[in-house]
């Protein structure tokens, strides 16, 4: 894949894939982590899980042995389905058991608070 | 204060606004502070490789994705001529040991310089390291936050 074209994978918690967030978007590239609920050899589809959240993921690309259970990392395009329902085309993944969950979502809201800080004052 | 030749943390939304100085192109600044070295964390997501010649690829920290290459020309290349054969036969050995690293999918922590190619700014790599703690990209994206509000952000010329 050509590098000037892929985007980088926007941070957000599954809370903030749903239908109504301003988020859901039609291939846009997000970053997601959640736990392993299940996993369908057949489809290749797993369906991760944080807190109340769920988001299905299509691995079918990737070449990853998924755990249920397992804490896992995704980047790849949300696809919303006709039935308004989101999966995420994963273009690469990986375990991530023994991250601390909690530092990793008040991080997240910190360097967004920075972003928005920045834009700011670039603006400014 | 001059962090010029400090490998500076930047989160990639910050790195990928770096511009060229007016009195040097190559060299960049941030808020008019000069700098040319960067490090950085990332997923790599991209990857080209010439072999013999580079390994193009891209690492996506979350903000944004920045371009990385690192060279593999060393034994081919008339800028390593006047260097002992020797020496230079290990920086093309450690080169290729940090291409075979660079796999889709892994997290890596990279540094060099801050280089400019066809209008986009990126790190032309000097050191890479396989990050496998999930916890490593977390630390990086705090540093970044903290070193900017501390540090970078106070001694640029643009006062904030």
């Amino acid at each position: 894949m050509d590098a000037s074209t892929i985007s980088a994978g926007a941070l957000v918690r599954l809370q903030e894939l749903n239908p109504s967030s301003p988020n859901f978007n039609q291939g846009a590239s997000f970053r997601v982590i959640g736990k392993l609920q299940e996993y369908d050899l057949g489809t290749a589809v797993a369906i991760i899980v944080d807190g109340d959240a769920s988001l299905k993921v299509d691995t079918q690309y990737l070449t990853l042995n998924l755990r249920p259970g397992s804490l896992y990392q995704f980047i790849g395009e949300l696809q919303i389905e006709p039935n308004n329902e989101g999966i995420l085309k994963a273009r690469v993944g990986r375990n991530v058991d023994g991250l601390d969950i909690n530092l990793y979502h008040q991080t997240m809201q910190l360097v967004r608070h920075f972003q928005a800080e920045q834009a700011d004052i670039r603006t400014s | 204060m001059d962090l010029y030749n400090t490998h500076v943390k930047l989160l990639a939304f910050d790195f990928l606004s770096l511009t060229p100085t007016r009195s040097d192109p190559s060299c960049f600044q941030r808020k008019g502070l000069r700098l040319s070295r960067a490090e950085s964390i990332g997923v790599v997501v991209t990857r080209e490789l010439k072999p013999g010649k580079f390994l193009r690829f891209t690492i996506d920290d979350g903000t944004g994705c920045i371009p990385c290459v690192l060279w593999l020309n060393q034994l081919t290349s008339s800028y390593f001529s006047r260097r002992s054969p020797s020496s230079v036969r290990s920086i093309a050995r450690s080169a290729l040991h940090f291409a075979s690293e660079i796999q889709l999918g892994v997290v890596v922590r990279v540094r060099g310089r801050i280089t400019g190619y066809r209008g986009t700014v990126q790190i032309t790599v000097s050191d890479v390291a396989l990050e496998t703690d999930p916890n490593a990209q977390v630390l990086h994206w705090l540093d970044c936050v903290r070193l900017a509000r501390r540090c970078y952000d106070k001694f640029s010329i643009i006062r904030v």
